[in-house]
């Protein structure tokens, strides 16, 4: 519900539109939207366009700062929530109101906080939509450390069960079409974890499901954020994202059920020069030893009670190791999250306890990652998380079997 | 009987490709180069591409980027003598990555992955 709205162009129909959804970013939205005006004008001159920026009204006065971007020629749309009304999720759900009301047939959205962006970005990310289509997902370059809850579960997990490759599921800078727009408006799928963080894999899952063609565009350059170590605390979104993907799972199991592999997509935006490498993420190891074996021992008798009996012992054993040696095996991994899906599914134990018993398993994950990729280059990691995914896709089998039962 | 188009400029390999994926129980066409890919893709109607990558008249990256920008579904299975081109982003386009061998086993079962891949396809 969109409790404010600036409009001082009084713009009321437009063919593309960006969208900045924010929360106190006063200090960084000039620079993406400057970029993203740029790249309006440069990529898409023949087209009307405005930059929208749905906010939560921030109190660091993002709004202010926002208007006060040098665009040019391209109108800018102010949009909050109500007062007291936060999440992410909540501002992409004033977008799809607005872009629908403005009948723009395209909408590209780009981070806040992006200080990496170029016009290119908006061109990448627009194109393939007049080029029919539905969905565009970015492809960048990351540090081996950075985007682990993608690496291990959010990645591997959507391609085995929607046999779509879509690399950066949660990447937050995307594209999507008009009529997809009206799908994410008028469907039923919608809770408080996707009026959150869970926002980003809800519309890529929706994509898939909605089956409209997914291009994934080459972004160039690295995302240059707020990188954080994957030992620090996960904080609501980890959990607002494994619970949006376990619902969606629910609600499409009669598709996912049917998909066997999977598929590529196409790729967009090469011809960029040389790529940039990303800034490193550090990562602390024995952080992530101590918060996972802690973690074990605290739910070790849930662990009992939901996993599979083979699956517990090897986990027992798993965490009977020293740091150095420390592996779960990726089969175990797909095992173990197939197994709370399950019990997140059958409701084994309150759904919210499910998504806290991953957290420590996730930092053992993680944590196995690390140890396994520490001498890798960035390509050989990712050729070692594509190995994951062939696993996942080859294990998945386990959890159709017991889905059904 | 699922039809494979063979996209290669060395004779030998495609004749190789040809005799063995016969025996299998394949129909096979053949091509020497990429280009004109689309024309080809729309004459042959084949169920999988298998596509080479450093050919003379052709860069079989680009060729596969046609491809999918055209045929969003069709397998693609790119077949090189060099496992480096797995690095560029180009090849993630593709379905699977093969490199060249006198042993044609993973080729073949790759082909038959693709071939009993099943997504949803509303598009």
């Amino acid at each position: 519900m969109i409790g404010l709205e600036k409009n001082p162009k009084n713009v009321k129909k437009v063919d593309l539109v960006v969208g900045i959804p924010s929360y106190n970013e006063a200090s960084n939205i000039i620079y993406p939207t400057e970029q993203a005006a740029l790249g309006l004008r440069q990529y898409f001159p023949d087209l009307d366009a405005a930059i929208i920026n749905c906010d939560n009204n921030s109190p660091d006065g993002t709004g202010n700062a926002f208007m006060n971007a040098d665009t040019k020629d391209i109108p800018k749309i102010y949009i909050s929530t109500p007062d007291g009304v936060r999440g992410k999720g909540n501002n992409f759900r004033n977008l799809f109101e607005k872009v629908l009301e403005l009948d723009a047939m395209a909408v590209v959205v780009v981070d806040a906080d992006l200080k990496s962006i170029t016009p290119r970005w908006i061109k990448n990310l627009g194109e393939p939509l007049l080029n029919d289509f539905g969905y565009v997902a970015p492809l960048y370059v990351r540090h081996k450390y950075d985007g682990t809850i993608t690496n291990t579960i959010a990645y591997p997990f959507t391609r085995c069960l929607y046999g779509r490759r879509v690399r950066q599921p949660i990447g937050g800078d995307f594209g999507f079409s008009k009529q997809l727009a009206l799908s994410y408006m008028n469907t039923d799928l919608w809770n408080e974890d996707v009026a959150q963080f869970g926002i980003d894999i809800w519309m890529t899952t929706l994509a898939m499901n909605e089956g409209v063609p997914i291009c994934q565009a080459f972004m160039g350059r690295p995302k240059v954020h707020k990188p954080k170590d994957p030992s620090a605390d996960l904080g609501p979104m980890f959990r607002q994202v494994i619970s949006t993907i376990f619902d969606l799972m629910i609600a499409y199991s009669e598709n996912w059920m049917s998909v066997k592999w999977s598929k590529p997509t196409a790729i967009f935006g090469f011809g960029l020069g040389e790529v940039e490498m990303p800034p490193t993420v550090a990562v602390n190891r024995e952080n992530l030893y101590m918060k996972s074996k802690q973690g074990f021992s605290e739910y070790i008798d849930t662990y009992k009670r939901i996993l599979s009996e083979k699956n517990f012992k090897k986990l027992k054993e798993i965490f009977s190791l020293e740091l150095e040696h420390f592996e779960i095996p990726t089969f175990l991994w797909a095992e173990i999250l197939f197994d709370l899906a399950l019990a997140y599914y059958k409701k084994t134990i309150e759904r919210i306890r499910t998504i806290e018993i991953l957290i420590p398993l996730y930092y053992g994950m993680t944590l196995s990652f690390v140890n396994k990729t520490r001498d890798m280059s960035i390509q050989q990691a990712e050729d070692f998380i594509e190995d994951i995914c062939t696993v996942f896709e080859q294990t998945k089998p386990y959890l159709i079997e017991r889905w059904g039962s | 009987m699922a039809k494979i188009l063979v996209v290669d400029d060395e004779e030998h390999i495609r004749l190789l490709f040809r005799e063995e994926l016969e025996d299998e129980g394949y129909e096979v066409a053949l091509a020497s180069d990429g280009l004109g890919i689309k024309d080809r893709i729309d004459n042959e109607d084949p169920d999988v591409v298998i596509l080479d990558i450093k050919m003379v008249d052709s860069n079989g990256l680009d060729v596969l980027q046609e491809i999918r920008n055209n045929y969003y579904n069709l397998p693609v299975i790119l077949c090189s003598a060099y496992g480096n081109y797995r690095v560029d982003l180009k090849s993630i386009a593709a379905d699977a990555y093969v490199v060249k061998s006198s042993d044609l086993r993973e080729l073949k079962d790759k082909i038959a992955q693709v071939l009993e891949t099943r997504v949803p396809k509303k598009e």
